[in-house]
């Protein structure tokens, strides 16, 4: 089984600060981490390939110290990393990524399954996965919180829905996105985290995937950010309650609760 | 770290050393420092007392860096934090790692989680009618599945007092051997309480090596002022002389130019030398 799991580098959610000319998010001198979601799409990747044998492939885009999103990817137990890194890229939208991306993996001899996260914390549009499913004409599953089996010629995953989940069963290959409830991600040990800081990541640029320079880029990305802001800030009130006996405590607490409309 | 079991009624330190992190971009030379500051504390006598995801900062395991770096564990000298944010799997590996180290020391906190990390569960402690496992479903499984080890839990004097006490008493008929203390800079009248009413237990109090006093603001519960003048040897004389009989442990030691004055005050190492 060739598994190709797609990471992204994003903010740090604490960290995130937008600019207020261009709308974009400051990346520049901000903690950046992999993206949170991507966590269990690796996690899942690597615990496929522990059940059916074969490889995973972790591949993202981004610039060059996206290279620690995937040696976290590697320390997890990726087998080998790729990054798409040029200049041409900068800008591409969920549209020109999702074409990039679907190209690498081309260039990769295709995959028998590709599993991204839900979306990115930074965009949250949730577009890029089913974008390349689209790019490379094949099945997909969006918001899988479990996988059932995997064998040679097919996977079964529970995508859920509002009132439940669907139970599907995906001809491969097909890409899935994954929630969090699928796993829990592994914490690495030591030893892949120095093993993964040696490895090995390619880097490779639109020619090394045979991408048409017209279809990645700012240029090529036909969405228009019209605006972006932060939140409000919430008022927030630091309430200390005297209570001494934990009965009156937590009874004080629950008055002052009562009392804002918050119970 | 017991008290009787110390020269001259004179407890050995606990020194505190944080693992790298796993976000670290110079991996090999924190762990190169790890390594330092280990075996330093191995050669002084004292008792390297390590964190585990301190503060829910994801950082590697004490074990693995141990093993790892081919680093020696004395008898007796290597205390392993242990908290509740790990999978059952983890928390079997730590402990059967520990065993194969040498190491037969935990320290069982309740800890601080972060979304990256995965809490036991009840069932997964043998504790079904609890709803969520704490620093004493810890301590009793520990002793029932491992008994060869000597398990400790952290007492707060910062707490409310009764409900603190009520805690203890939980963990030490859990299997609890022996306490360490959140950082105290001075007499503490909740600690006088503890070696009063628990005259045999083995305690080790905590002491703050930073000059940064205002970092322990959300320990005590009331803001330090940043400016708040602060000298920790001056300060860790003072506790080893109002409790001569307690374990001191030092957390944010600086190892460059605190070290060779903590070495000074004890009296195994001025006779050694």
């Amino acid at each position: 089984m060739k598994i190709v799991v797609c990471v992204k580098q994003v903010p740090a959610t604490a960290d995130a600060r937008i600019d207020p000319e261009t709308k974009r998010i400051i990346r520049e001198g901000t903690k950046a981490v992999l993206n949170p979601f991507d966590l269990y799409a690796v996690e899942e990747a690597v615990r496929i390939r522990e059940r059916a044998g074969g490889e995973v492939i972790a591949l993202s885009m981004g610039p060059e110290n996206a290279k620690n999103s995937l040696i976290e990817a590697l320390s997890m137990g990726a087998d080998r990393a790729v990054l798409l890194c040029d200049r041409a890229f900068g800008g591409s939208d969920t549209w020109a990524t999702g074409y990039a991306l679907s190209k690498a993996i081309e260039a990769l001899g295709g995959a028998d399954l590709i599993i991204c996260g839900k979306q990115a914390v930074d965009g949250d549009t949730a577009q890029v996965g089913p974008g390349i499913a689209a790019r490379l004409d094949i099945m997909q599953a969006a918001n899988v919180s479990k996988v059932e089996d995997v064998d040679p010629g097919h996977i079964r995953v529970c995508r859920s829905n509002e009132y439940g989940y669907d139970l599907l069963r995906l001809r491969l290959p097909a890409l899935i996105t994954v929630l969090k409830d699928i796993n829990i991600p592994r914490i690495p040990t030591l030893k892949n985290a120095r093993k993964a800081r040696q490895a090995d990541i390619a880097v490779w640029t639109p020619s090394d995937i045979g991408a048409d320079p017209g279809l990645i880029g700012l240029n090529a990305s036909p969405t228009r950010v019209v605006k972006t802001e932060p939140p409000a800030l919430r008022d927030s009130v630091t309430l200390h309650i005297d209570g001494g006996e934990p009965e009156k405590a937590a009874a004080a607490l629950a008055g002052e609760l009562f009392g804002r409309g918050l119970l | 770290m017991e008290k009787n079991n110390t020269p001259k009624g004179f407890p050995a330190f606990h020194v505190e050393i944080i693992p790298p992190k796993q976000d670290s971009v110079k991996l090999e030379d924190d762990l190169t420092l790890f390594a330092a500051k280990f075996e330093r504390v191995m050669a002084s006598g004292f008792t390297a007392s390590i964190t585990d995801n301190a503060m829910g900062l994801l950082a590697f395991q004490g074990h693995e860096c141990i093993e790892e770096l081919g680093l020696k564990a004395r008898p007796g000298q290597v205390l392993i934090h242990l908290n509740t944010f790990h999978t059952k799997e983890t928390l079997e590996e730590i402990l059967t790692a520990c065993q194969r180290l040498g190491i037969f020391s935990v320290l069982a906190i309740s800890g601080d989680g972060s979304p990256r990390l995965p809490k036991l569960k009840p069932a997964e402690m043998e504790a079904e009618e609890t709803e969520a496992v704490t620093s004493v479903e810890l301590i009793r499984y520990i002793r029932r599945h491992y008994p060869l080890f000597t398990v400790g839990a952290a007492f707060n004097p910062y707490e409310p007092e009764k409900h603190e006490f009520e805690k203890l008493d939980r963990k030490l008929e859990a299997g609890a051997a022996f306490v360490i203390t959140q950082p105290i800079i001075e007499k503490n009248s909740v600690v006088d309480r503890l070696l009063q009413d628990y005259p045999e237990l083995p305690v080790t109090v905590e002491a703050w090596m930073s000059k940064k006093l205002y970092l322990l603001s959300d320990v005590v519960g009331y803001p330090i002022p940043e400016d708040a003048v602060f000298d920790p040897i001056d300060t860790l004389r003072r506790l080893r002389d109002i409790y001569p009989l307690c374990g001191t442990y030092l957390s944010l030691l600086g190892f460059k130019t605190q070290y060779e004055l903590i070495e000074a005050m004890s009296p195994e190492r001025r006779e050694a030398r």
